[in-house]
């Protein structure tokens, strides 16, 4: 089954804008989205519903990584996918324009913390999403135990209709 | 066939491979919806579903883009002229027909970039609507009315952009709680509408160059409009409800309502 990812321009605008906001002592930020899925013909389109920023309180200092959040944050996140029976996926953003790609980092640690919402919303995809300066990449999971796959499409909804395809 | 679309390289580098790959919907096989489907596989949109439940009729053959005498007399459906349209153009399109009421196979029309609306009636609007603002798709909606002034006729119609997370049909006014009720009240006594085929080709004309707009990077794209059409003068004009919303947000419909409400699919087996 193919993926999708579907965000409207100005909730993506409020991610960057909040994604670029300077961090006390945290090299970068990270946030989540709330979305919800649905069957489009052959493909599993995840529809993005809401930005969940972590908190300033929520990091922890590591100097090994540009960010790393604590178990207040994940446990927060896990609260809205509960509470509001919906998708979770964690979202950075690289600092450039062009295709943007996982880091090591990333890579070792999405399955640290991705599957745990498997825990609180079984029958629903879960995920990651990298943001460049004007692209979108991502990582969905589709039941737990599962490896992720990248996504093969992500729409930017707005104007100009972005369209940005898995190469 | 190397030079197809040689004369539209102006829309920008990619371009044609973007619209080879897009997928849009057309609920509504009319005047206008044949229209638009016409156009967009001149264009070279190789991807569209198609949704009409109706068989041509002569009384369609005024107006509807691609049919014939035989089709009448061979009660084709109007999905199947669309098809053999669209094909005649693009021999390797992925075409998807649904020859039925588009809420029928809606989960068919979610996979779409960019919906056509170009149905009868404010209720189907307004449904359409709702659906691609639940599942994020942009529609555009086409219409066109003949009314009865006195001795003379006026044509007027309609061309609204409506971009989920910006002005909705509702913001604008086009539909309002007061004509759905009169459209309920009225429901089965409406009667044939007056139809043309140039203005649905001047609306369809300008709902695929607003698609194209959105998509290539030949022009500046603009986000949710109302445009109308004013058939006497022959004019498209942008509505005066453009001002009295800007600045302000659509509150018809809420940005978390998205996703299928019903949503159950066995993840671990489907993916």
């Amino acid at each position: 089954m193919k993926t999708a990812f579907r965000i409207t321009a100005g909730l993506l605008g409020k991610i960057r804008q909040d994604l670029r906001r300077p961090h006390p002592f945290a090299a970068e930020r990270v946030g989540f989205i709330s979305a919800r899925p649905a069957v489009a013909g052959p493909t599993l389109s995840i529809i993005a519903a809401d930005y969940h920023p972590v908190a300033d309180e929520d990091y922890e200092k590591d100097r090994r990584v540009g960010a790393m959040i604590g178990p207040a944050a994940i446990r927060k996140a896990l609260q809205v996918a509960y509470r509001g029976n919906v998708s979770m996926f964690h979202v950075h953003m690289h600092e450039h324009a062009g295709a943007p790609w996982f880091s090591r980092v990333d890579l070792t640690e999405y399955p640290k913390f991705v599957p745990d919402f498997f825990n609180v919303q079984a029958g629903l995809p879960h995920g990651a999403i990298l943001l460049s300066h004007d692209e979108i990449t991502g990582l969905l999971w589709a039941a737990k135990g599962r490896q992720p796959q990248l996504l093969d499409e992500a729409i930017e909804i707005g104007a100009p209709l972005r369209i940005f395809r898995r190469a | 066939m190397k030079d197809q679309f040689s004369r539209q390289s102006f829309l920008g580098e990619g371009s044609q491979e973007r619209l080879t790959r897009l997928r849009f919907g057309v609920c509504g096989l009319g005047g206008g919806g044949s229209h638009v489907v016409q156009q967009l596989a001149h264009v070279g949109i190789g991807n569209p579903v198609i949704c009409d439940p109706d068989i041509a009729k002569d009384v369609n053959l005024n107006r509807l883009i691609g049919a014939t005498v035989s089709d009448v007399e061979e009660e084709r459906p109007k999905t199947e002229i669309s098809k053999r349209l669209v094909r005649g153009l693009l021999p390797e399109a992925d075409v998807v027909l649904i020859p039925d009421e588009w809420q029928m196979q809606a989960d068919l029309l979610r996979s779409c970039h960019i919906i056509f609306g170009c149905l009868d009636g404010y209720g189907e609007r307004a449904q359409l609507e709702a659906f691609c603002r639940r599942f994020l798709i942009p529609l555009i909606d086409i219409g066109m009315d003949v009314h009865e002034m006195g001795n003379s006729y006026v044509i007027s119609g309609q061309v609204i952009l409506s971009t989920p997370g910006e002005h909705c049909m509702r913001c604008y006014g086009f539909i309002t709680d007061a004509k759905l009720g009169e459209e309920a009240r009225l429901y089965g006594a409406a009667g044939a509408n007056p139809q043309v085929v140039w203005p649905n080709g001047v609306l369809a004309s300008t709902a695929v160059g607003l698609a194209i707009n959105l998509v290539c990077p030949w022009n500046k794209p603009v986000g949710s409009t109302y445009l109308e059409y004013d058939g006497n003068r022959h004019t498209v004009t942008p509505s005066n409800r453009l001002g009295a919303v800007a600045g302000r947000p659509c509150k018809h419909y809420h940005p978390g309502d998205v996703g299928d409400p019903f949503f159950a699919l066995d993840l671990s087996a489907a993916a």
